[in-house]
């Protein structure tokens, strides 16, 4: 079984004491300890601003435990994009922002969608799954 | 100025032909600038059951009106559970991110886009005596004089549960606006969902209401079963 591991630490002197919050997960795949998410896609893409796109499409497997990497490698701090499930508005993804979500891919619509905002910005994409509906030739 | 950051390590030996390692930190910023976040409601922990199965609920972890929209927020869970077929269901208003198993987590921006809050206005006016009284959102006020701006400025010092209130010193009037954005306040108020008993003719008419219209992006979390699970959340906001 592959073993793929993702690991955060947030660490903080906003509060009176530091702050330090360290975890890390191996990525299983749904219900099980003994087998590990076992395929991947990977891909760097430039948003230029204006239209929504796709960044993927909801044709991995629904219900499952896939899980999304995004990073926004922009360097200038106005430039963000905006990310969508569904159409449904869940954040910015800021210059130098990332993050990791679970994904379910519920149905045909659940696309993972981003809008780039103030300039094209470059975006880094991870999605370990367990399976995609392949689209036939 | 508050430095917070967050690091990412995603790593694999055996995914792919040769070794996967991703990592990255980001210095986590208020929108559109490099001044660190300033803001965090801490890291907490909950551990939610039921009755059974059916009585599983969906716990809401945070309410978007009560933060800043469209700003760069972060939101971090974690579902500590140990047993590998329990997860937490994560929805954003009501569309499913994902479900989060045993030991997963997850970090994501959220943009906090709230509807908005149910408004009326409250007028005391004509004859009031002392020890009238006027009870609304379960609360009672219990007037301690006869002055109708005295009386309006008590109804301002009470604590509502699901209401906050305006009052300007000396008028007769006090603006209620719900606490939450939310689909149960799409009503419009009128003057008897207060019950008023005075010993005169005073009253606490409803001058106008306006309706509220839902949260888009409450993040809540459904327990996949009714036995004891555990999460931990934080929120790193401006």
């Amino acid at each position: 079984m592959a073993t793929t591991t993702a690991a955060i630490t947030l660490t903080s002197d906003l509060l009176s004491d530091n702050m330090s919050v360290s975890t890390s997960t191996t990525c299983m795949k749904a219900g099980t300890t003994a087998d590990g998410l076992d395929q991947m896609d990977y891909g760097l893409v430039e948003i230029a601003t204006g239209d929504q796109f796709d960044l993927i499409g909801a044709t991995p497997t629904a219900g499952k435990a896939s899980k999304l990497y995004v990073k926004n490698h922009s360097t200038d701090e106005t430039y963000y994009v905006e990310i969508m499930i569904d159409s449904q508005d869940i954040g910015r993804l800021y210059g130098g922002d990332w993050m990791f979500i679970p994904a379910n891919f519920h149905d045909a619509n659940a696309d993972i969608e981003v809008t780039a905002v103030t300039g094209t910005n470059k975006i880094e994409y991870a999605l370990f799954h367990e399976g995609t509906a392949l689209v036939a030739s | 100025m508050a430095t917070t950051t967050a690091t990412i390590t995603i790593s694999s030996t055996d995914l792919l032909t040769d070794e996967l390692a991703l990592s990255s930190t980001a210095s986590l910023t208020t929108a559109g600038t490099s001044t660190g976040v300033t803001q965090a409601s801490g890291l907490s922990r909950k551990t939610t059951s039921a009755a059974a199965a059916a009585g599983i609920q969906a716990n809401v972890l945070y309410r978007a009106s009560d933060y800043t929209a469209e700003k760069a927020n972060k939101v971090y869970i974690k579902n500590t559970s140990t047993t590998a077929a329990e997860f937490f269901t994560v929805t954003l208003d009501q569309e499913t991110i994902g479900r989060l198993y045993a030991g997963d987590w997850m970090f994501m921006p959220w943009i906090a886009t709230s509807g908005t809050r149910a408004i009326f206005t409250v007028t005391i006016a004509a004859t009031w005596a002392a020890g009238d009284t006027w009870e609304f959102d379960g609360v009672t006020l219990v007037a301690a004089s006869s002055t109708v701006a005295n009386i309006a400025a008590q109804i301002d010092a009470l604590n509502y549960p699901n209401w906050t209130t305006t009052y300007v010193a000396t008028e007769a009037t006090i603006i209620f606006s719900a606490r939450y954005a939310s689909s149960a306040s799409e009503e419009v108020w009128v003057t008897a969902d207060g019950t008023l008993n005075t010993a005169s003719n005073g009253t606490a008419n409803i001058s106008s209401s306006a309706v509220g219209s839902k949260s888009e992006s409450d993040i809540t979390i459904r327990p996949s079963v009714h036995t004891d699970m555990t999460y931990e959340c934080m929120l790193i906001h401006e």
